[in-house]
């Protein structure tokens, strides 16, 4: 097992040593990113409860727009394959999704199934960086992605008339059968997340039409239904008073660190995930698969799921969890086995001073 | 270990036994006496002493409960987690339904609605709830590959080779349908679905597409027979969908769902009134049909369901106002917040529907008590329920808290039955085991499954059945005092099923084709699982 105590390579049960003392005498700890399999987020979760740590994760900007907007209006949602399988008219917003193998599949193929099949499908673009090759209409959101899709709801509620663009959009997306509505939560904002569903929600009043968010690179899709099992809440949560507290502000561990409320930090990040800059501020252990010595305080390597070793995560050609044999198997320990280890071994220390004697 | 349940008053219908008495158990079973001293002596004197409940139909898992949670994150309390879980008081968690569960002597739960396309999820989720062994029904009736198949007209076979994978490659406990076709009909414009109404683009009716499941799962020999969600839930009218659906059942095994919410006659002005005497005779007559009951209680509850069709027209009375739906793959679903307003008129119709199907039943074995958690209200309010059917002036209290209309348009304020502790037992316990064909639980006979709840007998039947003296799992106190005293992990109960290689392989191009993954993306396999747990536990299909 590769391994790094201060940048010194160690032996695996060195830096599990080193990251037992680095945690033990943390008052606020924080398990950050969670790119990683099913197994290692309940591995971090299971850990959290029991240390009264906080949990964040890499995507949050993302989830954060998707969950804020869910909690207050809720959504009116498709999947990958329902959009290829049925969709008539796709509105792409803004420029990310249009980087994403579904646009890819979506403009390469037309529907198969329901009373769409057979139908010719039209790419609309709203906003910038559309792919002008694929796209059959497009408006550029000049004001900003959420105003224009607010612009498009008062067009559709017949707030707004005329001949323009955005009338022409809605147009598109009334007389079509099934359409979609393809977005990147982190790009379009929660503002505009909650403005998109109301739209959909309100075009379902006479059509079919569903929003679809991509996601990012990181694991978040797994960590929302793993938290929400575990404990009953949406991840940025805390364990610190044996209460599930969720707060999207408090636990921003980004926030924390700035604000001095973090005294120590352990880094998942089994599937590679930008580092954040606020990893170098705190004491830190990282359990990260692509493992450099200067990463953090203790550096463990740990297998890639679905590389090194077997493991469930998010698959977004799907839109579910499914498990990922190892392609190219390796020693490497699971993230799940190493956060075991810390639990094990933070509970013997914490009952060995219970057993002590009181002055 | 020998151990003995000393002095309480066993109560097990299956052996029409009610009377003081000893409960022996070695290595996790029920046995007969064995003539030799116990290790241990449990002593239940002044306690009454049943079999473990089971419970057929709570959605305690699956991405529409997730999305529950997200939409309504405050909708249950969070208190201090106790010592060996820190999430077992987390409202509405995994810990919490199991530890909830198990306090109130239950000890096998099953979620109802396992879509294939997300059967390791929901998988994963069932494994993290404790204490209890739990199962789920696997989910067919509206994707693309079954309604191919029928219009098609490929024949019973493919129809049965394809449940059969789908069970197997789920690990599903049993088979369900949910407004059969109503997903399909609803992503292609329709918003209402009868029997025998045609379902857009693949020419079927509701009929049709059950027939062919009830057929396919007698044919595999599941133990638990088709479990069938009626078209027009929660519409007035929808008995005549109930009964329709029942005779369309042709005298074949069939379990009705939540059937309270079916029992609404239409009156002249378009409103409902009770249908339960039409309902529970229409049971009696049949004794092919069962059905469990998705009690309402009163108070803020949220509404899940792979019924888009039903939870589509369901958004108008969102309370609070906000909804999800996904139309996703095949069944998609609805999660609608809804408020049974304390003594509202149409809630209290509900509520009194309910357990009068209950209290009209002839054979409580095949008239299981639910509430569709968390549909017609939490599953914590059973104790509660179970104290209304057994204390008639209990309920004569609380129907003149009620609206006239409970008296105007039910018949409950003139039933005079009560139900003994048997009755109970067969409600919660004998009927539900018997029903998913689990034939070492429900019962206290020798070689049962030593899953055992020892209640203080109290003529408070809330306060009894809430909080059990004692809980065995397989042998071991799992709660003492109404707390757990043990956290164990429970297993999951899947139907052993054969997959035909031939199926296995169409289905396989099949969904490469739709999702750009084949089957392998659809299996639960072990390796998922803790590796140190042994999650699955085999049923065997029926011969």
């Amino acid at each position: 097992m590769a391994a790094w105590v201060k940048g010194g390579a160690t032996d695996a049960g060195t830096a599990i040593g080193a990251a037992v003392s680095l945690l033990a005498k943390a008052r606020a700890p924080v398990i950050a990113g969670l790119s990683a399999d099913v197994a290692a987020i309940r591995a971090a979760y299971d850990l959290a409860g029991r240390i009264g740590a906080s949990i964040d994760t890499a995507g949050a900007v993302g989830t954060y727009a998707e969950l804020g907007a869910l909690s207050r209006v809720g959504a009116i949602t498709s999947t990958p394959a329902e959009a290829v399988g049925r969709a008539d008219a796709v509105l792409v917003i803004g420029a990310a999704p249009w980087r994403t193998p579904l646009l890819q599949r979506l403009s390469e193929t037309k529907p198969t199934r329901g009373r769409t099949s057979g139908s010719d499908r039209a790419l609309l673009a709203l906003g910038a960086g559309a792919d002008s090759s694929k796209a059959t209409f497009s408006h550029p959101a000049e004001d900003g992605l959420a105003e224009a899709v607010a612009d498009l709801r008062a067009y559709g509620k017949g707030h707004l008339a005329g001949d323009t663009p955005q009338a022409k959009l809605v147009a598109h997306l009334t007389a079509a059968q099934y359409g979609v509505l393809l977005y990147d939560p982190a790009e379009l904002g929660e503002l505009g997340v909650e403005m998109l569903q109301g739209f959909a929600m309100e075009l379902n009043e006479t059509t079919r039409c569903f929003t679809l968010a991509m996601s990012g690179a990181d694991q978040d899709r797994a960590v929302v239904p793993v938290a929400a099992w575990l404990t009953g809440q949406a991840p940025r949560s805390g364990f610190g008073r044996r209460v599930p507290e969720h707060d999207p502000w408090r636990f921003d561990v980004a926030r924390q660190v700035a604000a001095g409320e973090v005294d120590a930090v352990i880094w998942l990040a089994a599937l590679p995930v930008d580092r954040p800059d606020w990893l170098a501020a705190v004491p830190s252990v990282a359990l990260v698969a692509e493992a450099k010595a200067s990463l953090a305080d203790v550096v463990i390597a740990v297998g890639r799921p679905g590389r090194d070793l077997g493991g469930v995560l998010w698959n977004e050609q799907r839109a579910a969890l499914t498990y990922w044999p190892a392609s190219a198997p390796t020693d490497l320990p699971s993230a799940a086995s190493v956060l075991g280890s810390l639990r094990d071994r933070l509970a013997e220390g914490r009952a060995a001073s219970r057993s002590e004697p009181a002055c | 270990m020998l151990s003995v349940i000393r002095g309480g008053r066993v109560v097990d219908p299956t052996a029409s036994r009610d009377a003081v008495g000893d409960v022996w158990i070695e290595d996790g079973r029920i046995v007969d006496p064995v003539g030799q001293e116990p290790d241990r002596v449990i002593d239940a004197s002044g306690c009454v002493v049943m079999a473990g409940g089971v419970e057929v139909h709570s959605h305690i898992a699956g991405g529409n409960v997730i999305t529950s949670r997200l939409l309504l994150p405050d909708l249950y309390v969070s208190e201090a987690s106790p010592e060996g879980h820190p999430f077992a008081h987390a409202g509405g968690a995994a810990g919490w339904i199991g530890s909830t569960y198990a306090r109130m002597g239950y000890t096998t739960a099953v979620e109802p609605a396992m879509p294939p396309t997300h059967a390791l999820a929901t998988q994963l989720e069932l494994a993290d709830i404790p204490l209890l062994d739990r199962g789920a029904l696997t989910v067919m009736g509206n994707d693309d590959q079954l309604l191919q198949l029928l219009r098609e007209r490929q024949g019973g076979n493919a129809v049965r080779d394809l449940v059969a994978l789908s069970v197997a490659t789920s690990r599903g406990l049993g088979v369900k349908c949910i407004n059969a076709g109503g997903a399909s009909a609803f992503k292609d414009g329709a918003l209402r679905l009868s029997l025998d109404d045609e379902i857009p683009v693949y020419g079927l009716s509701t009929r049709q597409i059950m027939g062919s499941l009830l057929d396919a799962v007698e044919e595999i020999g599941v133990p638990h027979p088709l479990h069938v969600h009626c078209n027009n839930l929660g519409l007035p009218g929808a008995d005549d969908s109930f009964v329709e659906t029942l005779e369309a059942a042709e005298g074949r095994r069939i379990h009705f769902a939540h059937a309270q919410f079916y029992a609404y006659g239409v009156t002249e002005g378009g409103g409902f009134r009770s249908a339960a005497e039409r309902i529970a005779r229409a049971i009696a007559d049949n004794p092919n049909a069962t059905l469990d009951i998705g009690q309402v209680v009163f108070g803020q509850t949220v509404t899940v369901s792979l019924d888009i069709l039903r939870q589509f027209a369901g958004r108008k009375g969102a309370n609070p106002k906000k909804w999800v739906l996904n139309a996703g793959d095949a069944e998609g679903g609805g999660v609608v917040p809804f408020l049974y307003r304390p003594r509202g008129p149409t809630s209290s119709l509900q509520w009194a529907i309910g357990l009068e199907i209950m209290l009209l039943s002839t054979d409580p074995e095949r008239t299981i008590l639910t509430t569709d958690h968390p549909n017609g209200g939490p599953f914590t309010q059973y104790p509660r329920i179970i104290h209304l059917l057994m204390d008639k002036s209990e309920r004569d209290r609380e129907i003149a808290t009620l609206p006239g209309v409970v008296g105007e348009r039910s018949g409950l304020p003139g039933l005079e039955r009560e139900y003994t502790l048997s009755e109970i037992a067969q409600l919660t316990r004998s009927g539900p085991a018997k029903l998913l064909g689990l034939a070492d639980r429900g019962h206290l006979r020798p070689g049962a499954c030593a899953d055992v709840a020892v209640y203080r007998d109290t003529p408070d039947r809330t306060a009894m059945f809430t909080a059990a003296k004692l809980v065995l799992k397989d042998g071991v106190p799992i709660v003492e005092d109404g707390e757990v005293v043990e956290w164990r992990a429970g297993r999951t109960l899947s139907l052993s099923v054969e997959s035909d290689p031939a199926m296995a392989k169409r289905a396989d191009t099949y969904l490469t084709d739709r999702f750009g993954a084949g089957l392998d993306s659809f299996a639960v396999p072990d390796a998922a699982f803790d590796a140190d747990a042994d999650t699955f536990e085999v049923v065997p299909c029926r011969v």
